[in-house]
């Protein structure tokens, strides 16, 4: 069997889907965790405030999470459509 | 497996173009608009003074969603943005959530839901802005530190759609997937369910609540 131009498309495609996702996982990763310690902080300093806080972390997190998410958009994109 | 590709499209030819309709997406959105009809007649339909279970249900979402806009948005401005703001949360939640039902699909898997309401929301914020400030002052933000950040500023402000759509559809879009592998790899075993769970009701309800903040967010900066 013969390797193909189609085929080292293809694998490339598969390696860099591969590669987006696993480094675009990074900055969400960390960025949410930045979050989530020091939405930690506020609730030991003020724990009435504790439904608010964790609402505003939520909001926070899933805006956080975007650039993560357009990995995946992109990861898809290389998987299904290249 | 082979789910993972498929998309049911109606292709109809018209005049040498072809017009293509996703037919699964229409169906279940107007399933998902059905329920909800439903359910504001069923809330709002007989006003009682002392209210039934689902007109209680009723009128905590819209008062605790009209506060939201009240806080973000002047009092007056408040009022009349709040019933756009309750309906896209309510759509957005229960299209979401749909897909945890066995053959049904989120209508928010389809880039084009998510794209036609963030696309909503950006035409509703500036028109909100242009009609509040004046033509001449919501131009003047385009041109707000120096007069060449205008380019930049146009094209953030087409980002912000971009961002917003793309967000949706992918939580939602990545989470059906990554429930379609694990439970091919399982066998459909005991894990689907908690999945399930987190991204269908969780992430959901989420994105929902996010999507909404945002177009409210987005609004309330056209309009200061």
């Amino acid at each position: 069997m013969e390797i193909m131009g189609a085929d080292i498309v293809r694998a490339f495609a598969l390696l860099g889907a591969g590669i987006a996702m696993g480094l675009g996982a990074i900055g969400p990763g960390i960025g949410e965790g930045f979050a989530a310690g020091k939405a930690c902080e506020a609730i030991g300093r003020s724990p009435q405030e504790a439904g608010l806080l964790t609402r505003t972390m939520l909001v926070g997190q899933a805006v956080s999470e975007s650039t993560g998410i357009y990995s995946l958009v992109v990861a898809l994109l290389l998987l299904f459509v290249v | 497996m082979k789910e993972l590709g498929r998309i049911h499209q109606l292709i109809i030819p018209f005049f040498g173009h072809n017009l293509t309709f996703n037919l699964e997406v229409i169906i279940m959105t107007w399933i998902v608009m059905s329920i909800l009809l439903v359910f504001g007649f069923l809330a709002a339909g007989k006003k009682r003074i002392i209210p039934g279970p689902i007109q209680v249900m009723g009128e905590l979402f819209i008062s605790q969603l009209f506060a939201l806009t009240e806080d973000a948005l002047d009092k007056e401005l408040g009022k009349k943005y709040a019933p756009l703001i309750c309906a896209l949360f309510m759509f957005l939640l229960l299209s979401n959530w749909i897909g945890i039902i066995p053959y049904m699909h989120e209508p928010t898997k389809d880039l084009n839901t998510p794209l036609s309401l963030g696309l909503l929301g950006f035409f509703i914020s500036h028109y909100v802005g242009i009609k509040t400030k004046g033509f001449k002052a919501y131009i003047k933000t385009y041109f707000d530190p120096f007069f060449f950040m205008m380019p930049l500023n146009v094209i953030g402000e087409l980002a912000k759609v971009v961002s917003i759509s793309f967000r949706l559809f992918g939580n939602i879009m990545g989470g059906s997937i990554i429930i379609l592998v694990v439970s091919y790899l399982v066998y459909s075993v005991l894990i689907p369910p908690f999945l399930n769970v987190f991204f269908g009701i969780f992430v959901g309800a989420i994105q929902a609540f996010v999507f909404t903040m945002l177009t409210l967010v987005y609004i309330s900066v056209q309009v200061k």
